[in-house]
């Protein structure tokens, strides 16, 4: 097997061994670290595919981002000592034959179509995309910070004590 | 650069709205003891601003793409923003912190923010020309809509509400964008009319299964906007759980803003111009897909108000049910089905804000949602017995209200493409929305109780605001062939890029 | 040979995975991060298909569009699961029952 191969499988089966216990793991914690890895898998299979601005974005947002803000969210709102032995899945049979046909019905789509071959090759992406944010995507660009100043000034509203109108 | 120019001036509405929500949210932090009343201005002025603009655009009935291909100005796009802003402009001039008994005592800067925001990123959905901008300008309707929901942040319910509200919208959304990745992968391009093309060119059989697929994972975000089923479970909870204002907002806005974006998408994406402009046919059968879906979400939605007994559920199953017949408008797959959807979204809007307007009235007064507190105010309150009745009539689709005639329109569409079984269960779910409206009348007017009641005193601005909408549900019937006139000249599709 | 295919079988698993989470767990902080692996299980396909599908940086700056969303998204979810637990101590959805489905 190639280099590529190896390393390929590597991150292929961290990332979904990862997102397996995120799914099936009782504890809120164990699935926050899952997710951690996971999202590291994701990272590396990006640099694989010669996206390495996206897995650099990757790593700063998700991880040092909205995982930071999972685990927060864990920790402000879960007894980490919890006692209570109530199950937290339910229908777990029904829900894996679900989840198993939609992977079958996916990966038959992905395996069976026919996708245009216009292959791109690998190099430094960053100035590519910095390029397309203020050309072609520029309106986009723009419209994602009204929609971080929303984000923003919500979850700032919800969060914080009443205050006097 | 010119391109940025040469958009810029199409931009006006939009424009005005960013101007205005940058002003409101500094004028909020200046603080000063009549910060809402400046913050009121300013948010009215900035929606009146932005339709006087969009009238203008409709005036002007430009055709092209905007922002290298983001979003399209067409005079459908045009006639749709006209909609979405006047929904947002009558809302916060209608409803406001006083008369709504719950927003009582909140802040109110984010709120009219929020709104502003809101009627923003309805105005990008609804003119979207690329995916990337699509799935943006759709989170961006729907994040603002889960904050909105959240603003009651110190009720559980309306916590637990805005909780089921983003975690089934960014379900609902993830889902899609599943779905246009895919798009994006066979198409090699973001670019709605690139996806056009390819499409039209012919799909490979071993492509076929590909496409169904992404039409039914697109569906998911689609329909969860519109409240269709079966992505609805969300809707009573959330208009519920909300402030009465917000709900009224949200079952006009981004309902409008989603048909708006999936009449685009299914008749300008994912169907071919044959002989005519509007003489589409699908690139795969999606029709009886959608039409599916229309009957089970008017069915649903008709049959869950039977039951209700508060208002607010009520509607929200009426307005469930309502996307079910706002969708034989994209099924007729005709100019005169595109027609039917416009001309009943702006009947739509006249009509839910008008029975919400009700509803947050009753409740500021008598403090209840529940119709079983309803009976006599026919007594207590005739003027607004009145309206609700002109509102529910019209929402049923009697005659001589506009709901008829936005029935009427979406009818004669897909009775004109020979769907003859599907009109007919449309006309059955007619006869069960005139049940449960016909049985909240009877219970204002006729069912005895709270006798002991005073009446109720409104204040001069909301009686004229019933007026208004009442009149606004009866008068259109007198101006019929200038609105014909608008919406004929609205159906121009512009799929270029 | 690695090739456009291994990519969008992991990313078709992720979102498998993502779903599998939506319909079984019952905190609201379990059901977030599922809806995160879907997110990322699209985002895999938008960069796969960049690289051997379209030939151009069109997924990649969906993509990062993607990126921007969920945590906005997260941010707003975690707000209103913060408050919630406040008022009421646990951000469970089943005990979320004050609404009838």
């Amino acid at each position: 097997m190639s280099g590529e191969a190896v390393v390929f499988w590597l991150f292929a089966s961290l990332t979904v061994a990862s997102a397996a216990v995120v799914v099936l793991s009782r504890t809120l914690i164990y699935s926050a670290f899952a997710l951690l890895a996971t999202f590291f898998g994701v990272a590396g299979l990006y640099v694989l595919l010669g996206a390495d601005f996206l897995a650099a974005t990757q790593l700063l947002i998700y991880v040092g981002g909205i995982l930071v803000l999972l685990l927060f969210g864990v920790m402000l709102t879960h007894k980490i000592y919890d006692l209570d032995l109530r199950t937290e899945t339910t229908q777990i049979a029904s829900g894996l034959i679900v989840a198993g046909g939609l992977f079958v019905i996916l990966a038959a789509l992905a395996l069976k179509t026919e996708w245009p071959g216009v292959a791109r090759v690998p190099a430094p992406t960053t100035a590519g995309i910095g390029r397309l944010f203020l050309g072609d995507y520029l309106l986009p660009f723009e419209a994602a910070s009204v929609l971080l100043l929303v984000a923003l000034m919500g979850a700032a509203m919800i969060v914080r004590r009443r205050r006097d109108a | 650069m010119d391109e940025l120019t040469r958009s810029l001036a199409w931009f006006r509405p939009e424009l005005a709205l960013v101007v205005g929500l940058v002003l409101v949210v500094v004028a909020d932090s200046f603080g000063g003891a009549s910060r809402n009343f400046v913050m009121r201005l300013l948010t009215t002025g900035a929606l009146a601003a932005a339709l006087g603009f969009a009238l203008q655009l409709q005036a002007e009935g430009a055709k092209a793409a905007l922002f290298s291909g983001m979003l399209v100005i067409d005079p459908l796009s045009a006639a749709f923003k006209l909609v979405l802003i006047a929904a947002g402009l009558l809302t916060v001039l209608a409803f406001s912190f006083r008369n709504s008994r719950e927003l009582h005592g909140l802040g109110q800067g984010e709120l009219f923010a929020l709104v502003l925001a809101l009627v923003l990123s309805c105005l990008l959905l609804a003119a979207s020309n690329d995916i990337v901008m699509l799935y943006l300008a759709l989170e961006m309707v729907s994040i603002t809509s889960y904050v909105m929901v959240a603003y009651l942040k110190g009720d559980r319910m309306s916590n637990e509400a805005s909780l089921k509200y983003v975690l089934f919208g960014a379900a609902s959304t993830g889902t899609m964008l599943y779905g246009l990745s895919l798009l994006y992968g066979l198409a090699g391009t973001t670019s709605m009319p690139g996806i056009q093309e390819y499409l039209a060119g012919g799909i490979p059989d071993q492509n076929r299964f590909a496409v169904y697929a992404v039409t039914l994972l697109v569906l998911a975000g689609f329909g969860f906007k519109i409240a269709a089923v079966p992505f609805h479970f969300w809707c009573p909870d959330v208009y519920q759980g909300a402030a009465t204002p917000v709900t009224a907002l949200l079952s006009v806005l981004p309902k409008a803003a989603g048909l708006a974006i999936t009449l685009r998408f299914f008749y300008g994406t994912l169907s071919v111009p044959e002989s005519g402009a509007w003489d589409l046919a699908g690139s795969i059968h999606w029709t009886a897909l959608l039409m599916l879906i229309s009957v089970l979400t008017m069915t649903l939605g008709n049959v869950a108000a039977l039951t209700q007994t508060n208002m607010k559920r009520l509607l929200a199953y009426s307005s469930i049910a309502h996307a079910g017949f706002l969708l034989m408008g994209i099924v007729a797959l005709s100019e005169n089905g595109a027609r039917g959807l416009l001309v009943y979204l702006a009947a739509y809007l006249v009509m839910n804000l008008g029975a919400f307007l009700v509803v947050t009235l009753v409740h500021l007064h008598d403090g209840s949602f529940d119709l079983r507190d309803y009976p006599g105010l026919y007594r207590r309150a005739p003027l607004l017995t009145l309206a609700m009745a002109f509102f529910l009539l019209s929402l049923v689709g009697i005659p001589p209200f506009v709901g008829f005639l936005a029935k009427l329109y979406v009818f004669a569409a897909v009775i004109e493409k020979g769907m003859g079984l599907y009109a007919t269960i449309a006309a059955l779910n007619v006869a069960i929305a005139a049940y449960y409206s016909f049985k909240v009348l009877k219970v204002m007017t006729i069912d005895p109780g709270n006798e002991d009641k005073p009446a109720l005193k409104l204040a001069l601005a909301d009686q004229v605001w019933l007026a208004a909408f009442a009149l606004a549900n009866l008068v259109p019937l007198l101006f019929w062939d200038r609105i014909e006139g608008w919406a004929r000249g609205a159906l121009v599709l512009y799929a270029g890029g | 040979m690695i090739g456009l295919q291994h990519y969008l079988v992991v990313a078709a698993a992720l979102f498998a995975l993502g779903v599998l989470g939506l319909l079984t767990r019952r905190n609201a902080v379990h059901v977030l991060m599922s809806i995160e692996l879907i997110l990322n299980s699209a985002n895999v396909n938008l960069v796969a298909f960049s690289r051997y599908a379209a030939g151009n940086l069109g997924g990649q700056v969906f993509a990062v569009f993607v990126i921007v969303v969920a945590a906005s998204e997260v941010a707003v979810a975690l707000a209103i699961v913060l408050t919630l637990y406040r008022l009421r101590r646990t951000p469970n959805l089943d005990d979320a029952d004050i609404l009838k489905g």
